[in-house]
């Protein structure tokens, strides 16, 4: 009994083999020909469209055993099917190879020697800042938003490395990815609505409003940024900063790195308060939690 | 084409802020708005890094520093909002800043 589900497994071992061989075999042929279509750039001969047609298919029916399963071709269908593919192929490769190729080759080699790696990096890094931010303000859901977030924090320290600042970045991605995200997703666990749907979505109210408002801004200070006359230095290479931060705390800004530290240890001892309050009131007065929501 | 320069970042850092005041204004969650606030923050940190980067000089530090207390007072601000988030949450059973305007249980 324990013979024929080997049989079948070994089987379908073999067939998998076989339709990656073909399409193997379907994407060489029919990628050489291409090459040699698109390097000599002559038009298609009746031969090589069929040995063309003949590579998609066999591509396609390698794939039919993995991609789109509850789909199985064979026979009229899988020639029908490969048909349409080979169709749009050619209209794909017709396009590019056209009417695309040359523009795109045209404009890579004009603008790829203006291009450097620090500027892609930086722009990397921007999109990702302002992608994540944008995420975050415009998600429906808040949990998105706060994924969103950990986006817009982690480009921010990327832009931090991009401007020498090593330490500012470390402390970002532990403190704010680390701390302040995690304690924004434990507040949005907890603050489910226990009864019902939790409440996630918000209310967009005001969204014009807000995209006006935030146009304006934008506006602004752009124009403020690119038109005002900043003095630059001179730039030198980068090097690290940690060293000299800590000796700057610990001489110039010393009172106000006690401050701090007084005003975090508050903060932490006020949060425990605030927050154990509720412990103690759900522990006492159980019976008055319902006349206790008031709306 | 220039290279990267003082203006990318500001812009960068404008947008950053306009987006994180268009959380704290469109959102009634108050968990969200407090996610708009971080975005603010790090608008401003961008600025003071850019600054000292690019006016400052790579001699003097004042920037990095403030930068550094910004984030640590953020991480105070975010603690201490969120516990009072979750206070307010254990007393009205919402924490829709809208329905949130009584100061009594």
């Amino acid at each position: 009994m324990g013979s024929a589900p080997r049989r079948d497994a070994r089987r379908s071992v073999v067939q998998g083999l076989l339709r990656v061989a073909a399409m193997l075999v379907g994407f060489l042929v029919g990628s050489r020909r291409r090459g040699a279509r698109l390097a000599s750039g002559r038009p298609l001969g009746l031969v090589t469209l069929l040995v063309l047609y003949l590579s998609v298919t066999l591509f396609i029916w390698g794939l039919n055993g993995f991609a789109f399963r509850k789909l199985p071709l064979s026979g009229i269908a899988l020639l029908l099917f490969s048909a349409a593919a080979f169709g749009v192929l050619f209209l794909l490769g017709y396009l590019l190879g056209a009417v695309a190729g040359p523009f795109v080759a045209d404009a890579a080699t004009t603008i790829i020697p203006y291009v450097k790696l620090a500027d892609a990096i930086f722009y990397l890094f921007a999109v990702m800042t302002v992608a994540g931010a944008g995420g975050c303000a415009f998600s429906r859901n808040i949990i998105y938003s706060a994924w969103s977030l950990l986006f817009a924090l982690l480009g921010a320290a990327g832009l931090y490395v991009f401007l020498g600042a090593d330490f500012p970045a470390v402390a970002q991605v532990l403190i704010y990815i680390g701390g302040v995200l995690v304690l924004i997703l434990f507040a949005i666990m907890l603050t489910k609505q226990i009864g019902g749907d939790p409440k996630l979505t918000n209310a967009h109210l005001g969204l014009p409003a807000g995209v006006a408002l935030a146009v304006v801004t934008v506006a602004t200070l752009t124009y403020t940024a690119v038109m005002a006359p900043w003095k630059e230095v001179a730039q030198r290479g980068w090097e690290p900063t940690s060293a000299r931060l800590g000796i700057a705390f610990l001489t110039d800004y010393l009172l106000p790195f006690e401050v701090a530290s007084v005003v975090l240890l508050a903060a932490l001892v006020g949060a425990v308060v605030i927050a154990r309050k509720e412990i103690k009131e759900t522990g006492d007065t159980y019976e008055e939690t319902p006349s206790g929501a008031a709306r | 084409m220039t290279t990267i320069g003082l203006p990318h970042f500001l812009i960068v850092g404008a947008i950053l802020f306009a987006l994180g005041m268009v959380t704290v204004v469109t959102r009634r969650n108050a968990v969200g708005i407090l996610m708009g606030v971080e975005l603010i923050l790090n608008a401003a940190n961008v600025n003071f890094i850019a600054f000292n980067h690019f006016v400052e000089g790579p001699d003097r530090l004042t920037g990095q520093v403030f930068s550094i207390f910004v984030i640590v007072l953020a991480a105070a601000e975010a603690a201490v909002g969120l516990a009072i988030v979750l206070a307010i949450y254990q007393t009205f059973r919402t924490i829709d800043v809208e329905e949130t305007d009584l100061l009594r249980e």
